[in-house]
């Protein structure tokens, strides 16, 4: 056995560890997130009025992912086990198995709304974040990143975009910090807002979909507000990275012929490279559901599959929302100036304002969902 | 060989495996509460 070979065996042992050490501290924080739920959720009173039960697993789960992230970075150990954060894979594998708790005509219903708002939203407020931007002067890279991460679904938009444009990593680290850092308020601020408001739970579910920045601070908005606005904010925010390929492509083939001012063209294969594919599996655990392969969920005891499946899901989100907080890194917006962050948040306020309105047109009047 | 199973993928395997499990009562319903 070589030298370099020992090495190699010895990096992915050592990368398998890292992964387990941080899974676990991931698992044991989610435990702590719902036992301060459990506690806090029994109070009448927290002060001021305030039942406990207004304060849901997603903001527990975030705030000690958040106080984690920085105890592991005061102490010099975040680096070892964080390739054990994973929000995307926990958050996905959560989106699939709450497809099994919902049936298919739900999601064609919803569906139908979420796409006509899917394209007026991520149309209107890309433009507006890419013309915004040339007027603050950011590099087209940017701007182009920057617009997709705030029009369509935050970080993994954000990375499709990225890959299209070539934009540099710095520029990724940016916006992905700027994604987690507004959408982690907006997380509680939005649920708050909509009961001031008095919105129905689809319209606000579909509001969530439409304004919040990242997958997981939707489906957090939603848990915090209802089980149905869970459900449609969920099929709003999956129907709006659905297009995630489609404006990769847009972005790959604008910066190569008009930017770079090259002759050849890139491959639509793109657009299904950039697929969200576990869309898929959300869709086809739905069809299950509604066929009755998979059973509906027991009110009470005895207990029955769809019940540990709907427990599976919440525990997903639960990890998911953990490592929300525990990947906030705020390093990257130091470097890059105030300009990019000013014209985040003008995007982000005409996100929600126009969100607002679109939702209550769609989900409130044209397409009311029948849940 | 290191293959690399893409993301996407590998959540929509899992949650497929974990419903499995439950469906065919391999993990008991009361086995994980929220």
């Amino acid at each position: 056995m070589t030298t370099s070979t020992i090495k190699q065996e010895n990096k992915t042992s050592s990368t398998w560890l890292n992964f387990v050490v941080g899974l676990v501290i991931v698992v044991l924080l989610a435990i702590l997130a719902h036992s301060l739920k459990n506690w806090v959720y029994g109070i009448k009173d927290i002060g001021g009025g305030i039942p406990g039960k207004v304060l849901e697993y997603p903001l527990w789960a975030a705030l000690v992912g958040l106080i984690a992230n920085f105890v592991l970075k005061t102490i010099n150990f975040y680096e070892y086990p964080k390739t054990g954060f994973r929000t995307e894979l926990f958050l996905k594998i959560g989106l699939v198995l709450l497809g099994a708790t919902i049936s298919f005509k739900v999601i064609v219903t919803a569906a139908a709304g979420a796409i006509i708002q899917a394209l007026i939203m991520v149309t209107a407020v890309y433009f507006f974040s890419w013309w915004l931007g040339g007027k603050f002067g950011l590099p087209d890279t940017l701007r182009a990143v920057m617009s997709t991460a705030v029009s369509i679904c935050g970080v993994s938009a954000a990375i499709a975009a990225a890959g299209s444009v070539l934009a540099k990593k710095e520029e990724i680290t940016y916006i992905t910090a700027l994604v987690i850092i507004t959408a982690l308020p907006l997380m509680i601020i939005a649920p708050l807002l909509a009961g001031a408001m008095h919105m129905p739970e689809p319209v606000a579910g579909a509001w969530f979909g439409g304004n919040v920045d990242t997958t997981a601070a939707v489906v957090g908005a939603g848990t915090i507000y209802g089980e149905t606005a869970q459900q449609i904010a969920s099929i709003v925010k999956q129907t709006q990275n659905v297009l995630i390929g489609v404006v990769a492509f847009l972005l790959a083939l604008y910066f190569t012929t008009v930017v770079e001012g090259k002759k050849e063209k890139p491959s639509a294969a793109i657009i299904w490279q950039r697929f969200p594919k576990f869309v898929l599996g959300f869709i086809i655990a739905s069809i299950l559901f509604s066929i009755g392969w998979i059973p509906a969920a027991a009110k009470e005891a005895p207990f029955n599959a769809a019940n540990l499946i709907a427990a599976m899901k919440d525990w997903a989100f639960c990890l998911a929302f953990v490592c929300m907080g525990l990947e906030l890194s705020v390093s990257g917006i130091k470097k890059m100036g105030w300009s990019p962050v000013i014209v985040y948040l003008i995007v982000t306020v005409f996100n929600t304002v126009l969100a607002l309105g679109v939702s209550w047109l769609i989900f409130g009047w044209l397409f009311p969902a029948s849940l | 060989m290191k293959v690399k199973i893409n993301e996407d993928w590998l959540a929509t395997i899992i949650a497929f495996v974990l419903m499995i499990l439950a469906i065919l009562n391999i993990l008991p319903p009361t086995l994980l509460k929220f």
